[in-house]
């Protein structure tokens, strides 16, 4: 009895812990910080967290998930809705996943958890070389694409694909202007390739 | 990898035939694809003293009228027969230039065909180096290549980057200046993790004691916080090459 009396106050303890240094990264995130334009900024979504999943408790109704250096403890229930995997505690642990949360004091509750799938480009989207070869001798007009080179700036101006345009990844929502209106015309993206 | 981001985000705003050319610039290059500079590349490298070779492909009374400093006079009619002329190393970084794009292009076959791996055309020639309010200097150009190699100021070498990520010596400290999502996917191991945009507001976590040395993705953010560093009195360098991390902090670096 007393030995269970015990764990729950360590676990008590952890958890407090475990929630201060989420408030903390909390703080940080919301620090005003003034971007430079030629800085790659995402604009961190609030209410979803993002961060690889370290530990599941049923019993407790949390579980732990690393963001950056941090650890968050965030709650659930049987309300919890969970894509990419049949439940909660099937995902494996150290998948990345993005978890829609409320929060509520110092409670960060999850409504719905997604895991991250590999990051595959199917087949009949990749261009070949020869294709894009062709097409760059064509141009973008008699060819009818838009071809835009994703890496930093610096990187286009070095050299690029002739007839591209630059949209830095980084950068993209600022930067859909520059894409064509016409949402059928064929647009490649190309970067530094896989390394 | 940037693109298949892009593509995705692309897709989400309803574009409906959105392509990867995934190989990227290694493998465009690889093919002998043209490659095109603007004019911001030699300015760039003119202003920080780095050792470029720079070809004016025009007549020499139209060159002598008014040219990027430091260029050499070589007609396009004689390219071919100035192979000799070209510096030993491969990598050296060679931008070719006319009055427009179109009129360097043949020259650019022959100079890329000689296994020169760093070439480009001038976007625009020199009407876009003038009209982009860049000085023309008139008189003689230089009739020999000039070219020798000189080490960025700042950079670290890959060999010298590999061994310290490698051993953690106690007198050097690695940054990793990714923004905090891309950090999440994997990071070296002991470096820590400040954003470039962030890096203004949290310089007390950096130590005075040590060599702080630097690294993003292709260099690009690396360089910009080598700078700030530089000038608040950090000892730091970075890499200037592309790298990629893992989960579990294994990695890889490829010159850019």
């Amino acid at each position: 009895m007393k030995g269970k009396l015990s764990t729950g106050i360590l676990y008590l303890a952890v958890c407090a812990f475990l929630l201060i240094s989420g408030t903390d990264v909390l703080a940080a995130a919301e620090k005003p910080t003034i971007t430079k334009p030629c800085v790659q900024c995402h604009k961190g979504q609030k209410d979803i967290l993002r961060g690889k999943l370290d530990s599941v408790s049923m019993k407790a109704g949390t579980m732990k998930v690393s963001i950056g250096n941090a650890v968050w403890l965030v709650s659930f229930d049987d309300g919890l809705e969970v894509v990419g995997a049949p439940a909660v505690n099937k995902i494996k642990t150290g998948k990345e996943v993005a978890i829609s949360v409320v929060r509520e004091g110092a409670d960060v509750r999850a409504k719905k958890i997604t895991v991250k799938q590999p990051a595959k480009v199917p087949p009949e989207k990749l261009m070949k070389v020869e294709d894009l070869k062709k097409l760059v001798a064509k141009g973008p007009e008699m060819g009818k694409y838009t071809l835009v080179d994703a890496r930093p700036a610096k990187r286009y101006n070095e050299g690029h694909i002739p007839g591209a345009i630059s949209i830095f990844d980084g950068q993209f929502d600022n930067s859909i202007t520059k894409l064509p209106k016409d949402k059928d015309n064929m647009l490649i993206f190309y970067c530094g390739g896989p390394t | 990898m940037m693109s298949p981001s892009s593509a995705r985000k692309a897709e989400k705003l309803g574009y409906t035939n959105v392509k990867v050319f995934h190989g990227g610039m290694p493998t465009w290059k690889k093919a002998r694809g043209e490659v095109i500079s603007t004019v911001i590349y030699p300015k760039s490298m003119i202003d920080q003293g780095v050792p470029f070779v720079a070809v004016d492909l025009r007549e020499e009374k139209d060159a002598e009228k008014a040219h990027i400093m430091g260029a050499v006079g070589i007609p396009a009619n004689k390219i071919k027969s100035a192979m000799a002329m070209f510096p030993a190393q491969k990598g050296a970084p060679i931008v070719l230039y006319s009055d427009n794009t179109e009129n360097a292009m043949d020259s650019f076959a022959v100079v890329r065909g000689w296994g020169y791996k760093n070439v480009s055309v001038l976007q625009g020639g020199m009407d876009a180096w003038l009209k982009t309010g860049n000085i023309g200097i008139s008189g003689k150009l230089e009739s020999k290549i000039n070219y020798v190699p000189k080490p960025l100021p700042g950079v670290i070498s890959t060999g010298e980057f590999k061994k310290i990520a490698d051993t953690k010596p106690s007198d050097k400290f690695i940054l990793d200046v990714r923004d905090e999502e891309e950090a999440m996917m994997g990071m070296l191991k002991g470096a820590k993790n400040i954003a470039t945009q962030e890096l203004q507001y949290r310089m007390d976590e950096l130590p005075k004691n040590k060599e702080i040395i630097i690294h993003c993705i292709t260099g690009v953010r690396a360089e910009m916080a080598y700078h700030a560093l530089k000038e608040k009195g950090f000892n730091c360098r970075y890499l200037n090459a592309s790298i990629e991390i893992d989960p579990d902090g294994n990695y890889n670096i490829t010159d850019n």
